[in-house]
This record gives structure tokens, C-alpha cells and sequence, in this order.
């Protein structure tokens, strides 16, 4: 595809040496321990690698030869490879960073399926990383404010990639499993290993919002939704509801959130009861307006406690509703820290708390149970590169605004 | 407003933007093919705004949803690449584009769903898929250009790669905007800026292409037909990280960015 110019020859060469080099690395000595560049070793290597790239800098201003670093084919070279790594990695399954590969075969062992954790990634992007500081620190020692987009874009890339590379494994990311009224302070990590933390979580109620109930037609024999491919369903959204669904005429007559179901002998209804474990369901009258038959029943998603219920219309199809989609969850937690702090907040999905340099995310709830879940999963993140990388990311977005203006030349 | 009313809003628009694409060959016509171009706009517009006060939330969940928003910004793409560049055929292009997402939108829709689970209720939501699609627009005029210059190898080539490196820095700015968006966003839903989550995988692929394309053309300005080329290779990047990540093996199941496979 590229016409053999002068340096492209040697960014292609560059790039293949590296990518080999990593593949052997990757065949005798496994992939890159995720934890490794744990602090302080990050910030001493990150430190090193700063200091050498200002140190090569400096030296190419004097042997013009390395310049070529700096430049345009470097960068085109590298971006590809790296590019070329991205598409193996989008067209490959990946797995968990912590699975354990070396007593696999074949391709496995290239490290592909855990690129972001294999030689051959991570010796591409150092490559890009020092490409990429060279060009900014050529471009910042001839600064002229014309250059201003041009440094928020490279330098903004840098510091991000540079965050984002060396924080990666002073990153925690724990799980904690919260009961209700029982406090907890012990997480798991991605390795299923216990830790203790320095704050605890107490679950004081654990609430999920949810949208209408929907009514929907079901194949009797084969339960699929109908019509075929391109189901129809109703939100019933107040009471009393009238709506339509093919050729039968509903009129939704009762409407109750919190319902048990109570059987005798052989029919199924449904009273109002708001204790635990309540379910959801609707009394139907349905009206077919070809045929003009009549049918009327309760229907209900039922749950783990009372049966749902389902309203037969004829020998093809029943009325079903089926399980209700969450609008919110939200857990209300006490949190207490080893300082003797403590704190009454909501966690909720794009909600997390902060506290104590922890962020502290909704995960999951008891799935079985649903609304009624007696405790609620919390993801807890710290991340004290955040801030690193955040600055990156806004000198990008300044960066992309000058992208954009300086898009319009005269043509 | 419902999806079965959307031929009634796509058919005048279509034949607002397809009689303006005819205007515009003709000089004197110029101001009637913008103003029938709004026009068509503003049509589509309305039928977006009324789906999204009936749905109660923004309609940029499911795929027929974001290709509603693509055939909206297409025409617009197209208008603002006419008018500042003089285009004549461009219009028709982005017209005919968008009357391809409009025709799927309505044979093939897809289910469309009032829900919207918490993982998506977010103020984020809205500027991030917006942004995107608005990206995409771009280059997919972008690449109708790039094509047209490999096909048709005109005397005017080197004003007309022009406009695809014109076009590409409008859309790339656009797609790093979505992009840190979609990373800040991250942090607040799922815990950390970037998972390399299959969608996000080839989010990273897209941008490095178009980013490929911009340093190669300021290093070799004279090797315009590889430049087309990689500009239809970051395109095909673009739709596989678009929906061809819903197809993908190596992705299905695996992706937490798919959320129209449930009712």
C-alpha cells in the first residue's frame, strides 16, 4: 500500500522488531504481570522514562539522524502497527487480564486474546508514547502560538496515554456484597481475594423504581412474542387503560403494584398486599373484534413468591406480562470511615458516591428477588491517576475545538 | 408521535433534499436548495422532537433510533460542506445517503422501546451519541468524496482532496469530543474511563485510522489515491465499531455498549 520512501523503510522496520521481539517476550516469559508497575515502581519508571525521553530530545538537536523520530513516518508507522494490534484485539475474544494463559497452546499463548496485557501491545504503545513525547517537546522548544491546538491535541494524548499506562496497575477495582443493617468492610478483588478496606458500607434500603407494566401477545405453543419478528407490546401507564394489540381490544379495569396471588381449587386472583415479596398485576378484559369472543382474567409477571399469570385468549395466543424493566435502583448506605467519619448517602447507577478517595458504584442486587433484595452489590474504584488522566482529557477537548476551527482552508 | 408516523415526516423531507440535490446543479438556484434543504430539515426535526417527547427520553437507544439521527445530520453535513465549498453534487450524494438509513428505518425497523435502562440515564447520554453521529455524518461525506475522486479522476483533484481533509478534521474533532464524553461518562457508570469493551475497541481503531489519514497527508500531499484509500478503510473501521460490533463474534455477548437485544 505505502511506496517504499525513505523513512517509512525504517518505521516499518522498527515496528516489526518490536512486534517480534514482544512475541518472543510473550513465548518464554508469559504476558506482562498486570500488577507489576505497582507504586512506587510506576512513578520511578515513569519518572525514568520522562527523564530519557528529554535526554534523547536533547541529543537529536545536535545528531540530526534521530530526528526521524519526531517526524511524520515515525508516527504513521507506529499508529498502524498499534492500529493493526487494536483490529487482532477487536476481531478476537479477550479475556480477564487475570486468567492464566501459560498452560495453554497455539494461539492462545501469543497473548492476543489478553492483548492489553501482551508484549507486543505494550512495547508498540511505549513506542507510540515516546514518538509521541518527542514530537511534543520538539514542537514545545520552537513554541509559537500558532502551535497552541497543535500542543493541547499531542500533549493532552500524552499525558492521558501517560496516566493511563502507568496508573493501570495502581488502579482497584473491588466488589463488595452489602446486607441489609450489617455493616461490611471486606471486598473481594479481581482475583477473589479478600481485602480490608478502610471504610465500611451499611445497606439501609435498597429501593428499585420501575417503568408501567407492559401487556404482550404470546404463541401458545411455541411462547414466542407476536407477531413473529416484530412483537407488539402496551405500557400500561394508568388505570383505567384502553389500548389495542392486533385484533383484540383490551380494557384494563384494575391495576395493582403490589399484589399476591392467592389460588382456590382452580382459579388464580390476585388482592392488594404491600408486604414483602408483593407482585405486580393487571385485571383484563379482552374483546376480539374479528370474532367477537370475550375473555377476562388477571395477569401478572408474577415472582420468586406468588406464580405469574398469563389470560388465554384462544387456542393461538394468551395475554402476558412480562417481567418489569427497572427505571432506577438505588441502595441508601451509611458509610463509615477509619477516622471516625460517617455519611447517610444514595448510591445509584451513574451515581457513585465518593469517599475517601474511593468512588463507590451500584453493581447488582439479588437478581432472584428483585425489588425485594435484602443486600445490594457495590463496585468500589480507586484510581489515583484520575487526575492525570482527566487532564489529558481536557486538553483534548480544548484541543478538538481547535481541530475544528482549523479545519476550513482556502482551497 | 410514533414510529408508524415517521413516513409522513421522512417522505417530504426526502423530497425537499432530492429536489433541492437537483437545484443545485444550477447556479442561479442556489438559495432555493438551501433554504428547501432546511426545510426538509426542519421537517425531519420535528418528527425527532415529537419522538422524544413521547418516549420521555431522547431517541438514541436502539439502532433505528441512531440511524434516525444520521439521516438527519447527513443533509446537514451536506448543506454546510455546499455552501462553503460550492459543491454541486454534494447535496445529492448526502441525500441519497440519508434516503438509504430513512428506507431501512422503515422497512426494517427495529423494536423500539420506551425503557431506558439506569445504566443509560445520564446527562452524558444525549451529547455523546449525538456528537458521534454527527461525526459520522461527516465522514461519511468524507468518503462519498474519496470514492468519487478514485472513480472519477478529475482535473480539480487536488482542491477536491481538499475537502476530504477539510471534512476529516471537522470529524475528527467531533469523534474525540464523543469519544472523552463516552470515557467521562465511563467513569460514572461502569467505574473506569476505558474497559476496552468491544465497542470501545474499535471506537480506538476508528480514530487511529482517521488519525493515520491526517499525519500521512501532511507528510506525502502528493499521494492522493492512497490517502482515498485509507480515508474508505477508517469508514469501514467506522461501521464495524457502528453496528458491526452487534454481529461480531468475538463480541456478542461481551459487549456492555449493546442494549436493544432485550424487549
Amino acid at each position: 500500500m505505502w511506496k517504499q520512501t525513505p523513512g517509512y523503510i525504517e518505521g516499518w522496520t522498527i515496528c516489526s522488531g518490536l512486534f517480534i521481539t514482544g512475541i518472543v517476550l510473550q513465548l518464554y516469559s508469559g504476558k506482562i504481570a498486570p500488577d507489576l508497575l505497582h507504586f512506587p515502581i510506576n512513578l520511578i519508571s515513569g519518572v525514568l522514562f520522562l527523564i530519557g525521553l528529554l535526554l534523547f530530545h536533547l541529543i537529536s538537536i545536535k545528531v540530526k539522524g534521530i530526528q526521524w523520530f519526531a517526524g511524520y513516518a515515525a508516527a504513521v508507522t507506529s499508529l498502524s502497527s498499534l492500529l493493526l494490534l487494536v483490529i487482532i484485539m477487536g476481531l478476537t475474544r479477550q479475556l480477564p487480564s487475570s486468567y492464566d494463559l501459560s498452560r495453554e497452546n497455539g494461539f492462545v499463548r501469543t497473548g492476543f486474546m489478553q492483548m492489553t496485557v501482551s508484549w507486543p501491545f505494550i512495547l508498540l504503545m511505549l513506542y507510540f508514547l515516546w514518538i509521541l513525547g518527542l514530537v511534543v517537546l520538539r514542537r514545545l522548544s520552537r513554541f509559537k502560538w500558532k502551535d497552541t491546538g497543535f500542543v493541547f491535541n499531542h500533549l493532552g494524548l500524552f499525558i492521558a496515554l501517560f496516566g493511563a499506562v502507568w496508573g493501570s496497575a495502581d488502579l482497584q477495582r473491588l466488589r463488595m456484597t452489602v446486607s441489609m443493617d450489617t455493616p461490611e468492610w471486606r471486598a473481594t478483588n479481581e482475583k477473589n481475594e479478600t481485602v480490608e478496606l478502610p471504610l465500611a458500607i451499611e445497606l439501609k434500603a435498597f429501593t428499585i423504581d420501575e417503568y408501567p407494566p407492559k401487556l404482550m401477545l404470546l404463541d401458545n405453543i411455541t411462547g414466542e412474542a407476536l407477531p413473529k419478528k416484530e412483537p407488539v407490546n402496551v405500557s400500561v401507564e394508568t388505570c383505567p387503560f384502553e389500548a389495542e394489540l392486533l385484533d383484540w381490544k383490551l380494557e384494563i379495569v384494575k391495576d395493582l403494584p403490589y399484589a399476591a396471588g392467592i389460588s382456590n381449587s382452580d382459579t388464580l386472583n390476585y388482592v392488594e398486599f404491600h408486604g414483602e415479596g408483593a407482585t405486580s398485576a393487571l385485571y383484563v378484559k379482552a374483546h376480539n373484534v374479528t370474532d367477537d369472543t370475550r375473555k377476562e382474567g388477571w395477569v401478572s409477571c408474577g415472582n420468586y413468591l406468588f406464580p405469574y399469570a398469563s389470560l388465554r385468549l384462544n387456542e393461538k395466543m394468551s395475554l402476558i406480562m412480562p417481567e418489569r424493566e427497572p427505571k432506577r435502583y438505588a441502595s441508601d448506605v451509611m458509610v463509615y470511615t477509619k477516622s471516625g467519619d460517617s455519611k447517610e448517602a444514595s448510591i445509584e447507577v451513574n451515581k457513585p458516591l465518593s469517599v475517601a478517595g474511593w468512588k463507590i458504584y451500584q453493581l447488582s442486587y439479588d437478581e432472584t428477588l428483585g425489588k425485594w433484595s435484602r443486600y445490594s452489590v457495590f463496585e468500589l474504584v480507586k484510581d489515583p491517576w484520575l487526575p492525570v488522566v482527566y487532564s489529558g482529557i481536557g486538553m483534548m477537548l480544548v484541543g478538538a475545538v481547535f481541530l475544528f476551527i482549523s479545519a476550513p482552508k482556502k482551497i | 408521535m410514533q414510529w408508524n408516523h415517521f413516513l409522513y415526516f421522512a417522505f417530504p423531507s426526502a423530497v425537499c433534499w432530492a429536489i433541492a440535490a437537483i437545484l443545485a446543479f444550477k447556479p442561479q438556484h442556489y438559495r432555493k436548495s438551501v433554504v428547501l434543504t432546511l426545510a426538509g430539515v426542519v421537517i425531519f426535526s420535528l418528527f425527532i422532537v415529537g419522538m422524544w417527547m413521547s418516549l420521555e427520553r431522547p431517541p438514541l437507544r436502539t439502532m433505528g433510533e441512531t440511524r434516525l439521527w444520521y439521516s438527519f445530520f447527513l443533509p446537514i453535513a451536506g448543506l454546510i460542506t455546499f455552501m462553503r465549498w460550492k459543491y454541486k453534487w454534494i447535496l445529492s450524494f448526502s441525500t441519497l445517503l440519508s434516503l438509504i438509513f430513512i428506507c431501512i428505518n422503515i422497512f426494517r425497523p427495529e423494536i423500539h422501546n420506551k425503557a431506558l435502562m439506569p445504566a443509560l440515564q445520564s446527562p452524558w447520554f444525549a451529547p455523546h451519541v449525538i456528537v458521534y453521529m454527527l461525526a459520522y455524518a461527516v465522514f461519511g461525506v468524507a468518503t462519498i468524496n474519496a470514492l468519487y475522486l478514485l472513480i472519477r479522476k478529475t482535473e480539480k483533484q487536488a482542491s477536491s482532496i481538499a475537502l476530504c481533509d477539510n471534512l476529516v478534521y471537522v470529524g475528527s474533532a467531533f469523534l474525540i469530543v464523543g469519544m472523552l464524553f463516552g470515557a467521562i461518562w465511563a467513569k460514572a457508570a461502569w467505574g473506569h474511563y476505558w474497559s476496552w469493551d468491544p465497542k470501545e475497541t474499535w471506537a480506538a481503531a476508528t480514530w487511529m485510522g482517521y488519525i493515520i489519514y491526517i499525519h500521512f497527508r501532511l507528510h506525502k500531499p502528493s499521494e492522493k489515491k492512497t490517502a482515498c484509500y485509507l480515508l474508505i478503510f477508517s469508514f469501514i473501521l467506522l461501521q464495524v465499531c457502528w453496528f458491526g460490533v452487534n454481529y461480531l463474534p468475538a463480541a456478542r455477548g461481551n459487549s456492555v455498549h449493546v442494549y436493544s437485544q432485550n424487549l
